[in-house]
């Protein structure tokens, strides 16, 4: 107590001295320790974008913080926010309390904010930069090359086009893909200063031994060829490779697609060729020989498909193509039913009998899934018809493959993750680091891509992070959240579609992102909501000004309300031994 | 302007009169209706203050201690279950000399489980170091909020004023409503010497050494003292002001008395009845009404009861394994005064049964019949 008298400290006893002295920490059988955990989100993205962060930012109205986020893993949010099938929505725990998170279009919105900005990037400093060929530039390619870039290795791109983007240039239409933006994308990649090679066929232009002049080698040629139907009359004239479609297409050629066509297939190229069909004007049915509900698609593309004038025949099986003496082609196909075979579980298409259908039409196309070429390879690359993703060449050399080549789920997505999986492994080889040690704790959650960041913090301080958990939903505090609607995208009206290939999502406006934003759980990411803080009894919480949360040990008596209050698990009690 | 209200809309209309910046309370039957009133105020912006909804009376209480410590006056209510959470709360703000003023409506305490009118709840608190007063009805209940803003912030002290449940909490009487002016007049704004000041951090309820604890008990019982005085002189300034007053308490009929009659609360209306009627018969009876129960006005007592032959004290409460609590203050106040008067002790109205005029007139008749001194407590059990 303080020496100066004041006449009411004759009632009640007043300290002015602190309280400080008292450890009363040291009572505390448990103490607050701060967890960072993944999201479910982003265990589910395959490239392993920092959903919860960037969403974060976009709140804030950080939009080129919240960019340069994404940036840091992957290097097409513009293009993955308007292509990507985002498997991060179904794990999104807001899914359980009401509506999951808008990801895909916050995704979008990053870049769509952001297209008068140029982040500045700076490579890793490696005294050890090595020089790696990626054959094909498609968007795993792409990725491979850009990460290599970051970790400061020297690459170069060989692509047979004349342009860069594999798919994402010559496969999915302009409105579904806008061609500026992917041109924008690739353009932040190159900017890196990858050595770009097109119109370079390896195998054709040059022998594929002349790679040897490489440390390291990335296969990612995509898969190219279109499976053929294996029906009599398919080598018609009028009857059209889908994806040959798609690339003429977009080389900006002219097409007489004809008025009436036939398209054969369930999956997103089946899909881009129907629609592109419809808005060259043609009448477009899709024949495919499952179900709706089965169709590889997205829901989306079906929906918008369906509003578009597309019509569609479930369960049928082309069998024969004939071509007609008015310049016609007559598809006959056999009907299906879904059925089980020898009494198994696994349902399958079979024929009905004597049940078929013909339908007749200018032109048909094919879509019924890609193949790779592996002509010019050396065979021991090559395992069940896929390219292995790992394999050494030439005195131990390291060849590693990713995207539509290696046996794994044919999206954008999975190609770009696939790259990156691939220039990080690259990097720990290079380096000598051991991979089981380093993996563990770079990726996210089980099933999760690679963290980028945690790499490059691991590179930085020498310290490989320890394996951390996806936030279950039950470790939440939903007490804190209110059910907030889901804002829906704004699509054009479908006769605004058909008249040519302008954008069908016009993405959100930015009081539409900070709202959707907001809705964000930020499952095992502080999201600076202060709740810790605010209830704290003892007043032990601190922010520092660089946003790091601090618990004085000394004086927590480890009550643990701060792990009660926190909405998203960001800390847990850990006792005291 | 006199209108008709319940005893628990005239505690409303006391705590707006005051302008209480601060009201921290949870719900509780009997008491629920003033929460609802203050709430109606503060929704529809009549009343200028917080109403804070607290998750517990406990929490209540702590929150009216350290609002009273920033400077502000506060007010809660409760009854029964939440008055006995609120205990050791009730303790902290006497000790740290907060004048936070508090209405409880008297209700039996569980268990068996029940609603009814008994005083047992407050009586219970009587050494937590609060004034504590007992109220009649309505409209003693709304000015005695208003004496007890003023009493209690002369001498810092938690005020606790009781009024029985539904015989005062829900019963509707004409109670005249002063105007706020005047109010404002009688009342001024709350000035603590001392408050929390952030420019000045200091914490209250420090670890004190054992003779400093001694020293603070000793001032907290002088300041508690001079209450009889304080309330006194209020309570005149009141009277003078509005035309009403109730001192520590009131004697009626009490100069030529064989037997008065000692009650708190509404049993003192009905004993005015029976005082009436038995007088009537030729009965020398008289009446002494207990207002201030803390601190207990023992010369204000002994003072009216000088040269009493009996006493019956009517007790709407019950201590086990001792007596009535009232009966017992009797005793305690008097038992150094010479030729002190047999004092007769009646259980009655316990957990909420009617007390009616024939019944206090049955137990005068009773106490009038016996030559003996009785220790126990003698309970009635008519009705």
């Amino acid at each position: 107590m303080d020496n100066e008298t004041r006449p009411f400290e004759f009632v009640i006893p007043i300290s002015y001295g602190s309280t400080e002295v008292f450890e009363t920490g040291r009572w505390s059988f448990q103490k607050p320790e701060s967890l960072l955990g993944w999201a479910p989100c982003e265990e589910a993205c395959p490239a392993g974008n920092p959903i919860p962060e960037s969403i974060h930012l976009i709140e804030e109205g950080q939009f080129r913080e919240a960019l340069e986020t994404i940036l840091l893993e992957n290097p097409f949010p513009g293009t993955c926010g308007r292509v990507c099938y985002h498997p991060c929505e179904e794990e999104c725990h807001r899914k359980k309390f009401d509506e999951p998170v808008s990801i895909n279009d916050l995704e979008r919105f990053t870049y769509d904010a952001t297209l008068d900005y140029d982040p500045e990037f700076s490579s890793f400093p490696t005294r050890d930069a090595r020089r790696i060929a990626i054959i094909g530039a498609g968007p795993c390619g792409l990725s491979c090359a850009y990460f290599l870039s970051l970790l400061g290795h020297r690459v170069t791109l060989f692509e047979m086009e004349e342009e860069p983007g594999g798919i994402l240039r010559w496969g999915i239409p302009e409105y579904r893909l806008p061609k500026e933006v992917l041109r924008k994308e690739v353009e932040r990649i190159l900017s890196l200063g990858v050595e770009m090679k097109t119109g370079m066929e390896v195998g054709t232009s040059f022998p594929f031994e002349d790679l040897k002049g490489f440390d390291a080698l990335f296969l990612s040629p995509g898969a190219r060829g279109s499976r053929s139907l294996g029906v009599k009359g398919e080598e018609s004239k009028r009857v059209w490779k889908g994806i040959e479609f798609l690339r003429k297409m977009n080389s900006g050629k002219r097409i007489k697609a004809g008025g009436e066509v036939i398209v054969i297939g369930g999956g997103n190229t089946a899909m881009d060729v129907a629609r592109s069909a419809r808005r060259l004007g043609c009448s477009v049915l899709v024949a495919y020989r499952r179900t709706e509900a089965e169709m590889p698609s997205l829901p989306e593309e079906i929906v918008e498909a369906k509003e578009e004038g597309v019509r569609f025949e479930f369960l049928i099986q082309p069998v024969e193509i004939k071509e007609t003496k008015r310049g016609k082609v007559r598809v006959k196909f056999q009907r299906l039913k879904r059925g089980s075979v020898n009494g198994e579980r696994k349902f399958l298409s079979i024929p009905v009998e004597g049940g078929d259908v013909t339908f007749e039409a200018d032109r048909v196309f094919t879509a019924i899934g890609e193949e790779v070429d592996f002509s010019w390879l050396p065979e021991s690359l090559i395992e069940n018809k896929f390219v292995k993703p790992e394999s050494r060449l030439w005195d131990n050399r390291m060849v590693l493959a990713g995207g539509d080549a290696i046996h794994q789920p044919r999206r954008v997505v999975d190609a770009i993750s696939s790259g990156k999986r691939a220039a990080i492994l690259m990097d720990i080889h290079f380096r000598g680091f051991k991979k089981e040690e380093i993996l563990s704790g770079i990726k996210k959650g089980d099933k999760g891509g690679l963290s980028m960041a945690s790499y490059l913090r691991g590179l930085k301080s020498g310290q490989w992070e320890e394996p951390k958990k996806v936030v279950p939903y039950e470790d939440l505090n939903p007490l804190f959240f209110k059910p907030k609607e889901r804002l829906r995208n704004e699509i054009l009206p479908p006769e605004e579609r058909l008249k040519g290939f302008m954008e069908v999502r016009r993405g959100f406006k930015s009081e539409e992102a900070r709202i959707s934003a907001s809705r964000c759980f930020s499952c095992g990411h502080c999201n600076f909501c202060f709740n810790c803080y605010y209830f704290c009894p003892e007043g032990v919480v601190f922010f520092e000004p660089d946003g790091s949360r601090r618990v004085d040990l000394n004086h927590c008596k480890g009550c643990g309300t701060c792990s009660k209050v926190c909405p998203r698990h960001v800390i847990e009690m850990r006792a005291v031994l | 302007m006199k209108s008709f209200i319940t005893g628990n809309h005239a505690v409303a209309y006391g705590v707006k009169l005051c302008r209480t910046p601060l009201i921290a309370a949870y719900p509780i039957t009997p008491q629920t209706a003033i929460y609802e009133k203050l709430s109606e105020w503060e929704a529809s912006g009549e009343l200028k203050g917080i109403m804070m909804r607290t998750e517990s009376e406990h929490s209540a209480m702590a929150s009216c201690i350290a609002a009273s410590l920033t400077g502000v006056r506060t007010f809660t209510a409760t009854s029964s279950q939440g008055l006995a959470l609120m205990h050791e709360m009730l303790h902290f703000a006497s000790g740290c000399r907060v004048p936070v003023v508090m209405v409880n409506v008297n209700r039996l305490l569980a268990a068996p489980w029940g609603f009814w009118a008994d005083q047992l709840d407050s009586l219970s608190q009587r050494d937590t170091g609060w004034i504590q007063l007992y109220c009649e009805n309505g409209q003693e209940a709304l000015d005695s909020v208003i004496q007890a803003y003023r009493v209690a912030e002369e001498v810092f002290l938690p005020a606790m004023i009781s009024l029985e449940a539904f015989f005062v909490s829900h019963a509707m009487e004409p109670v005249d409503i002063p105007e706020q002016d005047e109010v404002d007049r009688f009342l001024p704004p709350l000035n603590l010497p001392h408050r929390f000041d952030v420019e000045r951090p200091g914490f209250f309820v420090p670890v004190v050494p054992s003779e400093l604890y001694r020293d603070y008990r000793h001032l907290a019982q002088q300041s508690m003292e001079s209450v009889k005085e304080v309330a006194q002189r209020v309570d005149e300034a009141f009277k003078k002001q509005f035309g009403r007053g109730y001192g520590l308490g009131e004697a009626v009929m009490t100069e030529d008395a064989e037997l008065v009659i000692v009650t708190a609360g509404s049993i003192t209306s009905t004993s005015r009845v029976a005082v009436k009627i038995l007088r009537e018969k030729g009965y020398r009876v008289g009446l002494l009404k207990i207002r201030y129960f803390r601190p207990f006005p023992r010369e204000w007592v002994q003072q009216k009861l000088r040269g009493k032959k009996k006493i019956a004290v009517i007790d709407r409460n019950f201590s086990l394994g001792s007596g009535g609590i009232f009966g017992q203050e009797l005793k305690a106040a008097l038992v150094h005064s010479q030729d002190h008067p047999l004092i007769f002790n009646y259980i009655a109205g316990i957990g909420g049964v009617d007390v009616t005029p024939e019944t206090i007139q049955d137990m005068v008749l009773d106490a009038l019949k016996r030559r003996e001194p009785v220790e126990e407590s003698i309970w009635i059990k008519e009705g």
